[in-house]
């Protein structure tokens, strides 16, 4: 039960920092489950994927119902994606779980860094920057 | 084959291979790579990015689905949480300062980073 309640608030946690930093779940997930919920390394990042993907599609209809999606873009991105994905999942899973872990663990140091600095970026505008479109 | 197909389709490959290697979606490669190197509006990045999002996680989720390596029920579970959470962080990001909210948050994954690496 407790485990059940847990993974509930895992996800809206995950969902309120998604929505209000504009990421993607993924990088809530498998950090949250690996290193609080003892998942393997692999099971952590398989889940991830099975919430992102119909989280995915329910971010996409609301996106193109607002005109916020080129489609000629996304289209030859998306096959490409999915070779990639495929690729990149089939090197996951031959990887040793403590490689992978640690992988990852330099893949989130990179980006925490990439946050701050862009956000320490921002701060030094004396203005706001007007969209670029 | 135009150059812009080209970058689209370098950049799909490179994002997916992240989303399969990390199980991630890969919107932080995508979302820049549409700002920077395809000169899209963020808004615009961002709904893109999403709808690529679809094909990549759902061929990485088949392949770990294929292992063995998905646990169903605790992503239901996750699922059912992160609906309401997207609810309210959307009425959150209104109201808090983000620059805090992102420095905070980048400071939370650097510790679960190191916790991992170590």
């Amino acid at each position: 039960m407790l485990e059940v309640v847990g993974l509930v608030v895992l996800g809206l946690v995950a969902g309120i920092v998604a929505a209000a930093l504009g990421l993607g779940g993924g990088i809530v997930f498998v950090p949250v489950l690996v290193v609080i919920f003892g998942f393997d390394q692999h099971i952590a990042q398989g889940t991830s994927l099975a919430v992102i993907f119909p989280t995915a599609i329910i971010a996409t209809l609301a996106h193109a119902r607002m005109g916020n999606v080129r489609w000629r873009l996304a289209i030859p991105i998306g096959l490409a994606g999915i070779v990639g994905a495929v690729v990149g999942a089939n090197v996951a899973l031959q990887l040793n779980e403590d490689l992978l872990r640690r992988l990852f663990g330099f893949f989130l140091i990179m980006l925490a860094v990439r946050m701050v600095w862009h956000a320490w970026r921002i701060n030094g505008r004396s203005e706001p920057t007007p969209d670029p479109s | 084959m135009s150059r812009i197909l080209l970058k689209a389709i370098a950049l799909g490959a490179v994002a997916g291979m992240i989303a399969g290697l990390f199980g991630v979606g890969g919107g932080v490669i995508v979302v820049p790579g549409l700002v920077l190197w395809l000169a899209l509006a963020q808004r615009e990045a961002s709904g893109t990015s999403t709808a690529t999002i679809v094909a990549s996680s759902a061929a990485a989720m088949a392949t770990f689905g294929v292992s063995g390596s998905v646990d169903w029920r605790a992503a239901g579970l996750i699922l059912v949480g992160s609906v309401v959470g997207a609810w309210i962080g959307a009425w959150i990001a209104e109201r808090v300062n983000e620059r805090v909210l992102a420095v905070a948050f980048a400071l939370i994954l650097a510790i679960a980073g190191i916790r991992m690496v170590l």
